[in-house]
């Protein structure tokens, strides 16, 4: 399949805009999520960020409760066909199947018991929030990360963005899965300062197990990206009892060795930690690693420790979490 | 040697990094006994931090029977006298590991008691509210003290400062104070002593007591005495010479008891240091210091006998590492003392202060808890006269001496500047992060500027310290009554929409049958938010209240200027501040080269967010009445609960997340407290200075103030310092601190000249790593470029907090930084626990 060309789009959705993030590329950094991923990882912590629209979260405990407040049945045009759920006097939930995806009862909830995940936003208003702190970056070597979801699923969007911060001299970061049509990503690269992704398994099929996808795509783009000597960090997210098994490092180890020749900036090593679990309910979703009971954190501190060292015998600039500076 | 001597070099190599400092820790606080590498330093510090805090008659006795003796003297004389017979008759001890030696005529962690300045309410909480039953700042008494404070009653009936005070304030001037409805809190200055200042260390140490004794000498000697006008400046002089005197014998007798100590000691070590502390303190009872230590003695017994005669706090170090920067080069080129020895005096030093401490009354404590003395500041860094880089040795070491000690003590203050070096920027942010509040950080891009604009000369603007918590300050030089008054501009606010009468008025209020019964109002009747039809009504009203307020607190201040003048001269301190000896005139009467007054407003977010809540639902978007509002705030938001949700809501514009349409607000709203206050004369030939903060005082503030219209329930805190609203659903800054720091800067700190500050609270994970440590530097040195003025810092979690709320036993030593000072944790109030605890904290992972 032939990728398309890039067509300039002014506009993408945007489920949060974060300043003074400090750990996802150097300095500090606004960071702007784009909804959307083509990735169904278990451990992912931000399940609003999956789908390209807007959609409504629920938080039953804000609820104000309906015979005070009510404005949500008030304005929605559903609601006599059961669009919103009460359930002793609070609004517990949203039938998807039913709602028409107006939105209207999170604008009308004083209490954010309905909340909109994902916002219709342009480039100029963007840039305004990424403006007000370029004196931050200046003064801290920081700039903007592009973040997901996978911005690249947006990515006529996310090149007009990165260009807009181009001319602002901004420096720029792509958090990506890199599970994108390689075309695509050539072409979204040349704007980017820096690449941010991850090797969640090297075994194909354990890969597809747990995000849905396999890894060839994922790991044939890294290749590209450092056959460019693109500044490049890979990010391991180490989970207990999936991928943290020594075959597995010392095959991703191997890859990083021989495939990338070692041309990344670092490895970082980043724990599981069970977040997310209120937002999968606010969304009517099981949090999917129900099942497992996450280590405390004398054990996985040990065993990041562990895996940094296997790869740091390799040679490779391995270090536990975010908080090392890259070189 | 000659200490104002700028061509002594700095030939000693820079220490900017210890090799403990990676094992400092993040948000690890101050558990653990060993931070310190010296042994003495640690024992030290756990034998101090383990007594408890008592309360002491001897002072009190001793100063009552001067009164007696001395009553037909002027004042000034019988002022003088008291102190003389205090420092000769106090009961004086020294203690294991004491290098350096000192007491405030009380015993360690004792309080002393003032009754000159107020004592009914001494009497009454013995008998009444017992200090040991208190559920924070609590003391012990023994029976005996107990007795010897009941003792002297009858003699203090109707002769204290307070008394006088409350006699001479009108019912206007009365009824918004802290004796009435609280719009503003006078009560430190009514209650006790004034303190805010720095000693004239430099020419202590240039002149000696025997040397300043001799300025004086001639001074009164070339004094024309058939002049009238000069009969009141041979008083003055007088008891300068009576008390100096009184200085040197105290020190003479700790001189003494050292050497009968050493006497009988079998310790050899001990016996050495005892011999060495008398040798000391012989030698500066009269002569100028000849090294480190030997300064280091007078400048703290200096400091105490102020704090034994003035019963002020905040009565600060000033520019430590740049006065005894002479002494440390000049020992350690000489062999005399080693980078090692002087580090444990810096250490010693720290803990000494913990000593210090001050009994309040019960209704000041809920505004000012913590029992510290308060506010023993400490300022290191920053640019010299010339407004060169100022940092050297002693700056780096004093920082190290912050991490081997983890207590409140003393406040530390680290002035940056555009050419502060990066180790000591580093070195800051590495103590900051250890998580007991300290150091905060000052900005000399801002305050330099601010304090040539309240007329300082540029001289000393260049060689501000920090006084108390967040004021700047001419050391040595000024009389700046900075912690004047806390004045809240949330009630004026409240007042200003509902035509003067305050919300929640009823029979509960100690005023409502003189006022609310009566169809009255606490304020001018300024129009209210049922009426008006334009948003500019609401701020015309609430400049014209704020006029009116600020009116009623000024007379109320200069009262108290005149009363303390006239009753409690200070002819101690006199001594050692610039301007006094020179023109004859005490240091209470305008003898000082700078006079100031400082009150401070309290609420900017509580404003700018009530006012921004209200332009855009009734005026814009008119989702509700103004009368609705008004309602809402009555009935204390119950039956308007989607209101209070949505104003609460990021629906609603609000200070503190760099949105200009809030911001805007929170500027006005301080502008209109500077542009009424500003200028204004006091009493010393000075002028006012605004200030912009709270300390805790918003806590005692929101425990008087019904609901208001940006979200808060009745009794809730105000919002604190120039921070944004947290209420009891939600914090109003949502933005992060670069947002944060956005908002901030957009008010004007130079023009509040007594000072601002900005409370920031970090999560550990937030500031770890050299990349957590690199960028936090990063954003504080942003902050600083746009001219904001102070900010500080916790850095502990939230959990840690909630836990140690839980099971206090466990965190005796959770020492945080409620704001310009740190403090127990455990040991503060409740309603100041969850206010810090409420602030937004900024986590990143």
């Amino acid at each position: 399949m032939v990728a398309e060309k890039h067509k300039p789009v002014k506009e993408g959705c945007i489920f949060n805009i974060q300043r003074y993030t400090i750990h996802d590329g150097p300095g500090i950094r606004t960071e702007i999520f784009l909804k959307g991923c083509p990735l169904r990882c278990r451990w992912c912590s931000n399940p609003e960020s999956i789908s390209l629209h807007p959609e409504i979260g629920v938080y039953a405990s804000r609820c104000i409760g309906i015979s005070k407040c009510g404005y949500c049945l008030k304005v929605c045009p559903e609601s006599e066909n059961g669009a919103i759920t009460v359930k002793e006097d609070r609004v517990t939930e949203i039938d998807r199947n039913i709602c028409n995806g107006c939105l209207q009862c999170a604008d009308a909830c004083p209490s954010n018991a309905l909340t909109v995940w994902g916002k219709k936003m342009n480039i100029s208003e963007i840039m305004t929030v990424i403006l007000s702190d370029t004196d931050f970056y200046a003064k801290s070597g920081g700039g903007v990360t592009i973040s997901g979801g996978e911005p690249l699923l947006q990515w006529n969007f996310t090149i007009e963005l990165l260009k807009e911060c181009m001319a602002k001299n901004i420096h720029t970061c792509i958090e990506t899965t890199l599970n994108i049509q390689t075309e695509v990503m050539l072409q979204v690269l040349p704007y980017a300062d820096m690449i941010i992704t991850d090797i969640k398994h090297m075994d194909s099929s354990k890969h597809r197990e747990y995000t849905g996808s396999s890894n060839d795509l994922i790991l044939k783009n890294m290749v590209a990206i450092a056959d460019k000597n693109k500044p490049l960090i890979i990010r391991v997210p180490v989970i207990p009892e999936h991928n943290d098994a020594d075959e597995n490092i010392h095959a991703t180890a191997d890859f990083i060795k021989g495939e990338l020749g070692n041309r990344v900036k670092q490895v970082q090593l980043l724990p599981y930690k069970q977040l997310g679990v209120e937002k999968y309910t606010s969304l009517g979703r099981d949090y999917p690693m129900n099942y497992f009971n996450p280590p405390e954190r004398e054990i996985w501190e040990k065993n990041i420790k562990r895996i940094a060292a296997i790869l740091q015998s390799y040679g490779i600039p391995a270090v536990p979490g975010t908080g090392a500076k890259t070189s | 040697m000659n200490l104002t001597d700028s061509s002594i070099e700095n030939t000693i190599k820079p220490l900017p990094v210890e090799p403990a400092e990676k094992d400092w820790g993040v948000g690890v606080n101050a558990m653990g006994d060993t931070h310190s590498p010296f042994p003495r330093v640690n024992r030290f510090r756990r034998f101090v931090i383990d007594s408890e805090f008592t309360v002491d008659h001897e002072r009190a006795c001793l100063v009552t029977e001067a009164y007696k003796k001395y009553s037909d003297s002027p004042q000034i004389i019988k002022c003088a006298q008291a102190l003389a017979h205090v420092l000769h008759n106090v009961t004086i001890r020294i203690l294991p590991d004491e290098l350096i030696v000192g007491e405030m005529a009380a015993p360690m962690k004792a309080a002393p008691i003032f009754p000159e300045h107020s004592y009914s309410w001494v009497i009454d909480e013995i008998k009444n509210h017992p200090w040991e039953k208190r559920l924070h700042d609590n003391y012990y008494i023994t029976r005996k003290s107990k007795n010897k404070l009941f003792g002297i009653e009858d003699f203090w009936k109707g002769q204290s400062i307070d008394e006088k005070i409350s006699s001479m304030m009108s019912e206007d001037e009365k009824k918004g104070s802290n004796l009435e409805r609280n719009l503003y809190l006078l009560n430190l200055y009514m209650f006790a002593g004034i303190g805010h200042l720095q000693l004239n260390y430099e020419k202590l140490f240039a002149l000696g007591y025997g040397g300043i004794k001799e300025t004086v000498k001639k001074k009164m000697a070339e004094l024309d005495q058939s002049n009238p006008e000069n009969l009141r400046k041979r008083d003055f002089y007088r008891a300068e010479l009576i008390v100096l005197e009184a200085a040197s014998d105290y020190l003479r007798r700790y001189a003494a008891l050292a050497r009968d100590m050493a006497k009988k000691e079998k310790n050899r070590e001990w016996k050495e240091i005892l011999l060495k502390v008398s040798e000391n303190c012989d030698w500066v009872s009269e002569d100028r210091p000849r090294t480190f230590w030997e300064a280091l003695q007078l400048l703290f017994m200096a400091t105490t006998i102020t704090l034994i005669e003035t019963n002020g706090h905040s009565v600060s170090f000033g520019r430590f590492d740049q006065y005894m920067f002479p002494f440390y080069s000049a020992d350690i080129k000489s062999g005399a003392a080693t980078r090692e020895s002087i580090q444990e005096l810096i250490e010693i030093l720290y803990m000494k202060d913990i000593w210090w401490t001050k009994l309040r009354d019960r209704m000041t404590v809920i505004a000012n808890s913590g029992r510290g003395m308060g506010g023993d500041s400490l300022t290191i860094g920053g640019v010299d006269k010339e407004g060169e880089d100022a940092t050297n040795d002693l700056t780096y070491m004093c920082l190290d001496a912050l991490a081997h000690t983890r207590w409140g003590t003393p406040w530390l203050a680290v002035r940056w500047h555009e050419n502060t070096p990066r180790e000591l920027k580093i070195k800051t942010a590495n103590v900051i992060r250890i998580g007991t509040g300290q150091p905060k950080i000052f900005n000399d891009q801002a305050a330099i500027p601010a304090s040539l604009l309240s007329g300082r000369s540029l001289e000393d603007s260049r060689n501000y310290h920090v006084v108390g918590c967040v004021e700047i300050d001419a050391g040595g030089k000024e009389y700046g009554w900075h912690d004047a008054a806390y004045f809240s501009i949330a009630k004026v606010f409240e007042l200003a929409i509902n035509n003067g009468r305050c919300l929640g008025c009823g029979s509960h209020c100690m005023r409502w049958e003189r006022c609310g019964g009566l169809g009255k109002r606490l304020g001018p009747e300024t129009g209210s938010l049922a009426d008006f039809t334009l948003f500019n009504q609401v701020l015309d009203s609430y400049d014209k209240q704020m006029k009116y307020w600020v009116d009623q607190m000024i007379a109320g201040i200069e009262i108290m200027d005149r009363v303390h003048q006239e009753m409690k001269p200070l002819p101690y301190l006199s001594a050692l501040i610039n301007g006094c000896i020179e023109k004859g005139v005490d240091v209470t009467a305008g003898g000082a080269v700078y006079n100031f007054t400082g009150p401070q407003a309290v609420g900017v977010g509580a404003v700018a967010d009530g006012m921004s809540t209200i332009k855009q639902l009734v005026f814009e978007e008119k989702k509700v009445s103004g009368r609705e509002i008004l309602n809402a705030c009555e009935s204390n938001w119950v039956g308007y609960e989607p209101l209070y949700a949505l104003v609460n809501s990021d629906k609603v514009h609000h200070y503190g997340n760099d949105d200009d349409y809030a911001d805007s607000l929170a500027k006005f709203a301080a502008d209109t407290y500077c542009k009424h206050v500003e200028n204004r004369p006091n009493a010393r030939g000075g002028k006012y200075l605004p200030g912009v903060y709270s300390v805790s005082a918003n806590v005692a503030l929101g425990l008087v103030q019904w609901a208001s219209p940006e979200g808060r329930k009745a009794l809730e805190p105000v919002s604190d310092c120039v921070g944004a609203v947290h209420t009891l659903v939600r914090a109003h800054d949502v933005n992060g601190p670069t947002a944060m720091v956005n908002s901030v800067s957009k008010l004007d700190h130079i023009r509040a000249g007594n000072g601002t500050l900005l409370n920031m609270k970090f999560s550990p994970s937030a500031v770890s790593g050299d990349v957590g440590r690199d960028n936090f530097i990063s954003l504080i040195d942003t902050y600083f470029n746009r001219k904001g003025m102070h900010c500080q810092f916790n850095v502990i979690s939230r959990e840690t907090l909630e836990d140690a709320m839980k099971h206090p036993e466990n965190y005796r030593d959770l020492v945080v930084r409620v704001a310009g000072y740190s403090a127990v944790f455990v040991e503060l109030s409740k309603p100041l626990q969850y206010d810090i605890m409420g602030r937004t904290e900024l986590s990143f992972d």
